[in-house]
């Protein structure tokens, strides 16, 4: 427990002191500046737009960020050698994945809310200026924010399992992007062809398409933005699996991550 | 000193190409500026979770292409070129990434109903944002002026009336939905309606458009008052419009903001040459 909270300490003041990602979170307030500027482009809802910039601002720069982190943090340890030198010490492999994986996951969720304030203030200040039919609903913002957080600790988990498969950067960071693509289309392609136009396809390509969507994440299931920026009623059970979802998804992964930095050769 | 020449030999080359090149980008065809946007069923599967920020990316490419044709026109002699369908389908793609985006139903109510007569299609998109805007009286109540005044289907127009009489308890929605069973008053039905659409847009060049066409509407309801005062004082119609000025019933004549010339039909309805549209459309 003790090298698993050292890891993480060590974890988290590496990404506070990194320049590349103090810089993402400059550039990141810098695009809230010019959001209230871009919703007026809207001709009727000026609100609803200044909601939709503010949640797509966040979902991008949550994944720079999530790419960036899951991706490099145990490359840079190799890279740098610091690897063998902590794992030459009393500190178990998994230990250190875990701890990596949850500065990682302190991080974003910090980023997140962060970000979550001052899309909460340039939020309100657009309302304020002008006002739209749709009521502004708090707490569908906030479970808009917070499963995209959410979601991208998913992300995160899936970046250290390929982190914990290869010594390149490029590969879990490529291979991270894929997965995040493929996890965000799954559940449109799935509806696709349990549709009509899915009877045109082969018994054999459905079954390979629903054997792919059953097994990449299903990053769908955290999007809550459209009842956000319109003020929907959201459903409980969709809260719900939503949440059970992540809980058991990031599991069986970092248990799979653990396995696997468990049994790598570090030379 | 070869590099330093190397430069500024580059530089003295982009300057030379820059205006000619952004005059070339600005007279692109219409089609280039626009763009194409895939299809919807398409994109919904490429953009993830972007698809609200998308489908108001495509609504403003719209709106921007459309603010460029009525800014080249500024004597408001709109043309709508034929790409208004590729402006159409964009909407329509937009409609299905964010079948709630209000910017969509707007717009397509103010540009391709009055200028292109598509009042048939802008309908069915309205149909479908009804499905989703349940709270919103704005759709039935384009649907329901599209159908009575565009297509001349009263029965379809009372009952769109009637549903956003029923959604916002807006007594004026009430009173059209009844008249449109009961009469034709068009043009001051038109005048109504034009005054709402104006009042709630912040668009400028929209204002101006929906101003244009209230302009043209009050001219005719008043010419023809005019001709019925003149009608029950003679005991016939004018031959000229002219004689309603003459007679001092009107001190003038107003004008056609759409460039026409007002005249009489056989039936002592008041007409324009313009037919309230500019350009190719008339």
């Amino acid at each position: 427990m003790k090298n698993f909270r050292v890891i993480l300490q060590a974890t988290l003041k590496s990404f506070i002191r990194d320049r590349l990602l103090q810089l993402l979170l400059v550039c990141a307030l810098c695009i809230f500046l010019i959001v209230p500027a871009l919703s007026l482009f809207s001709m009727r809802q000026v609100q609803e737009l200044s909601v939709t910039l503010s949640l797509s601002a966040i979902s991008i720069i949550l994944l720079t960020l999530t790419v960036i982190l899951g991706s490099s943090s145990v490359w840079r340890d190799l890279d740098r050698r610091y690897l063998a030198s902590i794992l030459g010490l009393p500190v178990s492999r998994t230990s250190y994945i875990l701890g990596k994986f949850t500065g990682i996951v302190i991080f974003i969720l910090l980023g997140c809310l962060l970000l979550g304030l001052v899309a909460t203030a340039v939020i309100a200040l657009v309302s304020a200026q002008y006002p739209s039919d749709v009521p502004l609903s708090w707490p569908q913002i906030w479970i808009a924010i917070l499963s995209d957080g959410l979601k991208y600790v998913l992300v995160a988990a899936v970046a250290m399992l390929f982190s914990s498969l290869s010594t390149s950067f490029y590969f879990p960071f490529i291979a991270t992007l894929v997965i995040y693509f493929c996890g965000s289309a799954s559940q449109e392609v799935y509806e696709y062809i349990t549709s009509d136009y899915g009877k045109t396809l082969s018994a054999v390509t459905r079954s390979a398409i629903n054997s792919i969507y059953y097994c990449i994440p299903n990053f769908a299931a955290f999007d809550f933005k459209v009842h956000a920026v319109y003020a929907l009623t959201l459903q409980l059970p969709g809260l719900l699996f939503a949440g059970t979802y992540f809980i058991l998804y990031t599991s069986i992964i970092l248990m799979i991550a653990v396995w696997a930095f468990n049994r790598r050769e570090l030379a | 000193m070869r590099y330093r020449l190397l430069f500024v030999l580059l530089i003295a080359s982009y300057v030379v190409c820059i205006v000619p090149f952004a005059s070339y980008m600005k007279r692109r065809p219409v089609a280039v500026k626009l763009g194409y946007v895939p299809s919807a069923e398409v994109l919904r599967i490429v953009v993830g979770d972007q698809k609200l920020l998308v489908a108001h990316a495509a609504i403003v490419k719209v709106l921007v292409y459309f603010g460029t044709l009525l800014d080249k026109h500024p004597d408001s002699k709109l043309v709508l070129p034929a790409e208004y369908l590729n402006m159409y389908k964009t909407l329509q793609t937009s409609v299905k990434l964010d079948p709630y985006n209000n910017d969509a139903y707007y717009f397509a109510q103010a540009a391709f109903t009055w200028e292109v007569g598509r009042a048939q299609e802008v309908n069915l998109m309205l149909d479908y944002g009804m499905k989703y805007r349940t709270w919103d009286y704005m759709l039935p109540f384009y649907a329901g002026f599209n159908a009575a005044y565009f297509l001349k289907l009263y029965e379809p127009a009372a009952s769109y009336m009637k549903k956003a009489a029923e959604i916002s308890g807006n007594p004026l929605l009430t009173n059209l939905a009844a008249r449109y069973f009961f009469e034709s008053d068009k043009s001051e039905l038109g005048i109504k309606f034009l005054e709402m659409m104006e009042k709630s847009t912040k668009d400028e060049q929209v204002r101006k458009l929906y101003h244009v066409r209230r302009t043209a509407l009050v001219a005719i309801s008043t010419i023809q008052g005019a001709v019925n005062r003149f009608k029950e004082q003679n005991g016939r119609l004018p031959e000229r419009l002219d004689e309603i000025v003459e007679q001092n019933i009107l001190k003038q004549l107003p004008v056609d903001p759409y460039g026409g010339r007002f005249y009489l039909d056989n039936s002592g309805s008041v007409k324009t040459t313009s037919k309230f549209a500019f350009g190719e459309h008339k």
